[in-house]
């Protein structure tokens, strides 16, 4: 076989010269009176067209144009890697007893070829708890994929998984990658990049599978389906499965393994709501809720350093000077559009700063060893139950400091507020009956 | 609720009791606020001569270069949002955002003076690939004569992935074709392309067109 014949295994991708003895399948096909991408099977608007009335698929425009006259070529996948007959696996860290317990549990729904869900508390380790599994399924010379909705997670997952697997060649696949496409046994890659696979892998790993756009976003649950083949079955690692996962769960169509505890064995820090009554309009002069100002007047004698999220970019500002005002200097505000975002989350990682005022973007991937939480106006439509449970998971995430507070003001209870908080506690109350402390 | 065309995200339009009063359809943006605000034109501080926005109103060092008499008017400035547009509807291919420009293009013809509008071509390797025409896509029934070609050997590469130099050394890519010169003897032509670089293209069609017998020939672009 051919060097291009390989790049097309599993893929579903439009070729620039048709290859010999291929048939290629039309890229947009009429469905009734409406057009259908063959790659993103979204349907095409009904003015999505060029000049000669030929329809073309805007949803997945970032892949390259699909038309009504490209042509998709596919190859089945036929797991063509060199056979591994050791363990791949490379990696020397030892898992805690509660992690190896559930690697365990992974490892024989992944032999039953079951898909599952992997419920791990932030902190957890859940990359390293399913080692064992990836391990078993690579040596079965299946095709997987680590993916994850979110760039930077594929980024800083590829260097631990390619010290993790030394043996096993892997590719990294995201908008923009600077390499070409390459068949290999891992592939990790974001969930836009699925599109181009068909019925590719034995197994998929879905990394933060709660994260935007994937949970909101039918495309690419579409994309995940496809990519996975007839007989495959993927793998859901989340510390806060949303409502449509929970239902499943309840609805026993999932199989789940819960780790309720972190790698320390500490219970997450409950969530804490007070309520501050029109804090917009003090802040627009210059105020802070009462509380929040005693709560971190406190940590300054006390010398912690602190997170303060707010709901909006434009919260940052007015917020840092009614710190000021109350002689709270050492800190920045950080947002998602910061052209210095990295290195001012390095100052405070390194003790620089006391404190970071932040948006929504700190909410998950982000560790320092000793910090505090509070959000002002947790109950902000931006939070979403999701958000606040990850939240909460940046405090006691160190073995030395694994307990502090996260306090939330509110203007109400709102129902997302009151979910994260029951996510949290039940999440504890699991914990402790495997002996979690608080 | 409406989608922008542009980024995606739906567009609010706030209803005033104006508009209610006035008992007709809503206004409905093809584009989000945001989106519009992205695009700024070109103020009065501009080159006279290209069209480029600057702080004076004298001419540019590069007309100053090319030290002739062609005029050239620009939309916008070809920023970072103008890059972005021009990545999507160009060299992606999003033929449903020539919409965001029509009635930017049709304002900017109404304010030309010309007889004649020759938007310029693209070559047949193109037209297979990209399967538009960027230029007359932005037309909205105004009339064009398609009075130029170009051949495909001439542009082995694109413009956009060259260097200045390697752009003004690009030799003549255009033609005329049969029976232009009855179009365009004694008319006024203006030149329509996507966007102004260098110039070379532009005067490159310029002097064609000023060889079919044209009695003036100026340009207009989408971006400087």
């Amino acid at each position: 076989m051919t060097d291009t014949s390989e790049q097309l295994y599993g893929r579903r991708v439009p070729l620039a010269q048709a290859p010999a003895k291929l048939t290629g399948q039309t890229a947009v096909v009429q469905v009734g009176r409406r057009w259908r991408c063959q790659r993103c099977h979204q349907l095409a608007g009904e003015t999505d067209r060029l000049p000669q009335n030929v329809p073309y698929c805007r949803h997945c425009l970032n892949l390259g144009r699909l038309t009504a006259l490209t042509k998709l070529y596919t190859i089945p996948e036929p797991n063509r890697f060199r056979m591994v007959t050791d363990s791949p696996l490379t990696w020397s860290g030892q898992l805690s007893p509660r992690q190896a317990a559930a690697a365990e549990q992974v490892l024989a729904r992944l032999k039953t070829r079951t898909s599952q869900l992997l419920w791990a508390v932030t902190g957890a380790g859940k990359t390293e708890i399913v080692y064992p599994g990836l391990a078993w399924a690579l040596q079965q010379g299946w095709r997987v994929a680590w993916t994850s909705p979110r760039v930077d997670v594929c980024l800083e997952l590829a260097p631990r998984l390619a010290a993790a697997f030394t043996g096993i060649p892997q590719a990294v696949l995201y908008g923009g990658q600077p390499v070409p496409y390459a068949y290999r046994q891992l592939t990790i890659c974001t969930t836009h990049q699925l599109l181009r696979f068909d019925q590719a892998f034995d197994l998929i790993i879905v990394d933060e599978v709660d994260a935007f756009p994937l949970a909101t976003s039918p495309l690419l649950q579409g994309a995940l389906r496809r990519a996975q083949k007839k007989t495959g079955c993927h793998l859901y690692l989340t510390a806060t499965p949303g409502e449509d996962l929970q239902r499943q769960i309840k609805r026993r169509r999932l199989a789940v393994t819960y780790l309720p505890l972190r790698y320390h064995g500490y219970l997450l820090p409950p969530l804490t709501v007070k309520i501050a009554w029109h804090w917009p309009d003090r802040l627009a002069t210059g105020r802070l809720p009462r509380g929040l100002v005693r709560q971190l007047r406190a940590y300054r004698r006390r010398v912690q350093r602190f997170l303060l999220f707010v709901p909006h970019v434009a919260d940052i500002a007015p917020v840092l000077r009614a710190l000021a005002r109350l002689g709270m200097t050492h800190g920045v505000g950080v947002h998602a559009a910061d052209p210095q975002r990295t290195a001012k989350v390095q100052q405070m990682r390194d003790g620089a700063v006391d404190f970071l005022v932040t948006t929504t973007i700190l909410e998950r991937g982000v560790t320092f060893p000793n910090v505090m939480v509070a959000i002002l106006g947790g109950d902000d439509p931006v939070f979403s139950t999701a958000a606040l449970v990850q939240i909460a998971g940046r405090v006691g995430r160190h073995r030395d400091f694994p307990r502090g507070d996260v306090v939330s003001y509110c203007q109400s209870q709102t129902r997302t507020v009151r979910r994260a908080q029951r996510m949290i506690r039940q999440l504890n109350r699991r914990g402790r009956r495997l002996g979690g402390q608080a | 609720m409406r989608a922008c065309l542009w980024c995606g995200r739906p567009i609010v339009v706030p209803v005033t009791l104006a508009d209610i009063w006035h008992w007709g359809p809503l206004p409905t943006p093809i584009i989000c606020r945001a989106c519009r605000q992205r695009l700024q034109p070109i103020g009065s501080a501009k080159c006279p001569q290209c069209g480029r926005q600057q702080a004076t109103v004298q001419r540019c060092h590069d007309c100053e270069r090319w030290d002739d008499a062609f005029v050239n008017h620009a939309i916008f400035p070809y920023d970072a949002a103008l890059k972005a547009y021009m990545q999507q509807y160009k060299f992606q291919g999003d033929y449903q955002l020539r919409l965001v420009m029509q009635p930017l293009i049709r304002e900017a013809l109404a304010r030309e003076h010309y007889d004649v509008l020759v938007p310029i071509p693209i070559t047949a390797a193109t037209w297979r690939t990209r399967g538009f025409n960027q230029v007359t896509g932005w037309l909205t029934g105004q009339p064009f004569q398609q009075v130029l070609t170009v051949s495909a050997a001439s542009k082995p590469r694109d413009q956009s992935s060259k260097t200045r130099q390697e752009r003004l050394q690009t030799p003549q890519p255009f033609s005329l074709v049969a029976g232009a010169a009855t179009v365009l003897a004694g008319k006024r032509v203006l030149l329509l392309d996507d966007v102004y670089t260098t110039g070379r293209t532009l005067r490159h069609a310029a002097a064609q067109i000023s060889l079919g017998g044209a009695q003036a020939v100026t340009g207009l672009t989408l971006a400087r």
